[in-house]
């Protein structure tokens, strides 16, 4: 080591502080760009609120908090009448029934594949899945309005309406005709677009449990689905709930596909088999040619899309909390 | 389910047990080979666990004495290309036969893992989950077999107070001591246990290790340890592996103090390995 020493000694004193001063510059430079980054988001979110808030506000003002709850929507009026209850009503009911059948669906898929799917399947699903995703909502929204919609009026819509047509409360949700355009319809080709969300996460946070901790629970004797159930799910609970809201997000507020499909219809109907509208389909569909009150209107639509969503995001948190709780901590 | 007790006549007609007069044979292996895919990983394993005794496995590091253990419960059969061959029975039951019921199976032979793996829920459920697979008692049984187990796994004392927090909270070595819990409560006949103290601290590792010398008075326990102190100081037989091979299989006093194969004695007097 002396000799290192001396020739350190030799090359004059050696100023630590000024090699690294070098680096400081580069080190300001690349906090500032990371700090405007992160912060370009709270500015982008913002300005969309603020906007929203703008353009929304005559028809907040002329329409007032009944704007909620009523359901008559004639822009054509004049003074033009408008009530959100109908769009609300259906983003929430398709958005439901699209969760209903996409969470067991997407789950089951990825046990399927994690736990229980020969090697040689594994990438062919996967894949077919991964492609699910990347289909554009236009060609799911062509697909559901010339294929399944037609599919559906002709055969599982008469068959519901017939099974359950005189049941009490079953009879008013299956209520006929059938009808190619339907909240039904919306829901179905929802879930298709969902579920490879949550399909993708629950495969990839379902790789995140240990293979020790399944073979203990295997080792104790349990089956396949005791393990799923009481080690699998237990461990992963808080990606898989993320992947089902970040489903959920993306149903509430998928446009292209449910305009199509869903009838755009402002009377709203007990039977999921009967036209409605979504917010956003209401949006897209009315915009192009709105203007003054019936624009602001539809802003405020928007609005309450974000809102709905932000609540259901909240909720979402506040379930993992209470989840949390239970498990002990 | 399927009845366990599938007779092996070939086995029957000349039982393990000449091999350990002093104890009835529980587990019986017999040319016993295990393949990883095409890898050859434990080549022609003869050997008897003593019922109600300790065996210990020792070696150096993947000569095969994880591998083994696994065979005993099948938990091998939970990744394919793994496969086992020869002879191997639990009293009178085939554990390599295809159609057995691996459920039943690992009830009879519970495990313990070199990390602590509680599951991911209270204490109690812990202990309380492994017994509701087989049976379906009350709220008053049920918390006395879980007091029972944990009394079992000497963590009763520290946890009886705290039966709803998180498994996960516990230190590694009560995590340990849970699982053990855990084993025990579904009453089995065989507890394999792979490195349990590999994790540990001493103070735990002395804990588990005089648990396990209590549990061999009902149990049949098959241990691998690298530490062969700790194989010294609770078996009863020890069996020395070296690259997929039994070596030598003999009483843990004779093993340790007058080894009759030239590796054994390396191994022990850290030559290698």
């Amino acid at each position: 080591m002396p000799i290192q020493g001396d020739a350190v000694d030799d090359a004059g004193p050696f100023d630590r502080a000024q090699a690294l001063s070098a680096f400081k510059l580069g080190d300001v430079i690349f906090y500032w760009i990371t700090r405007l980054s992160a912060i370009s988001v709270l500015l982008i979110l913002g300005g969309i609120i603020i906007s929203l808030v703008v353009g929304a506000w005559p028809a907040a003002k002329a329409f007032g908090l009944p704007f909620l709850w009523s359901q008559r929507w004639a822009p054509a009026a004049d003074p033009p009448v408008l009530g959100a209850l109908s769009p609300i009503y259906g983003t929430l009911v398709t958005s439901f029934i699209a969760m209903l059948i996409a969470i067991p669906v997407g789950l089951g898929i990825a046990i399927f594949l994690t736990e229980l799917c020969p090697q040689w399947l594994r990438r062919p699903i996967g894949i077919a899945v991964e492609l699910l995703a990347g289909i554009p909502s236009i060609i799911y929204g062509m697909w559901g309005f010339f294929v399944l919609g037609p599919f559906l009026a002709h055969t599982f819509q008469p068959f519901m309406i017939e099974t359950f047509g005189s049941v009490p409360v079953l009879g008013a949700v299956f209520a006929g005709p059938p009808s190619y355009l339907s909240l039904f319809n919306a829901s179905l080709i929802l879930a298709i677009m969902v579920l490879p969300f949550i399909t993708a996460i629950s495969v990839d946070v379902f790789r995140t449990v240990p293979p020790v901790l399944k073979e203990a629970a295997y080792g104790l004797g349990c089956t396949t689905w005791e393990v799923v159930r009481s080690v699998v799910i237990p461990y992963t609970r808080v990606g898989v709930i993320g992947g089902v809201m970040l489903a959920l997000g993306r149903a509430l507020g998928e446009t292209m596909a449910v305009t199509f499909i869903i009838g755009n219809s402002f009377r709203i109907s007990t039977s999921i088999f009967a036209p409605g509208t979504t917010i956003s389909a209401a949006i897209a569909s009315e915009f192009a040619e709105s203007d003054g009150l019936h624009q602001s209107a539809l802003i405020l639509l928007g609005l309450l899309l974000f809102v709905l969503t932000f609540f259901v995001l909240a909720a979402a948190r506040l379930m993992l909390l209470r989840l949390e709780k239970k498990m002990g901590t | 389910m399927t009845d366990l007790s599938v007779p092996l006549s070939s086995i029957a007609g000349h039982p393990g047990s000449a091999v350990l007069p002093e104890a009835p044979a529980k587990v019986t292996a017999r040319n016993l080979n295990f393949y990883y895919g095409e890898h050859h990983a434990l080549k022609n394993i003869n050997l008897t666990l003593g019922a109600n005794r300790v065996t210990a496995f020792i070696g150096p590091s993947g000569c095969g004495k994880s591998t083994l253990l696994r065979i005993f419960n099948r938990m091998y059969d939970l990744y394919p290309g793994q496969r086992a061959t020869g002879q191997l029975t639990l009293d009178q039951t085939d554990i390599l036969d295809p159609r057995l019921d691996l459920n039943l199976l690992r009830a009879r032979v519970g495990m313990v893992f070199q990390k602590p793996t509680p599951f991911p829920m209270t204490i109690y459920e812990n202990i309380a989950f492994g017994i509701r697979l087989y049976e379906n008692l009350s709220k008053p049984e049920m918390d006395d077999r879980v007091e029972k187990a944990l009394r079992g796994g000497a963590l009763w004392n520290e946890v009886k107070d705290k039966l709803n927090a998180s498994g996960l909270s516990l230190s590694g070595g009560q995590q340990q001591r849970l699982c053990i819990a855990r084993t025990v409560a579904v009453r089995p006949e065989v507890i394999l246990f792979d490195e349990p103290c590999s994790a540990l601290d001493p103070i735990s590792t002395a804990k588990v290790e005089e648990l396990i010398q209590e549990l061999s008075e009902n149990y049949t326990i098959a241990i691998v340890t690298h530490n062969m102190q700790q194989a010294a100081r609770v078996s009863d037989k020890t069996a020395f592996m070296y690259l997929g091979e039994l070596i030598e299989f003999d009483d843990t006093s004779k093993i340790f103090t007058s080894p009759s194969d030239r590796r054994t004695q390396d191994y022990i007097t850290g030559r290698f390995g």
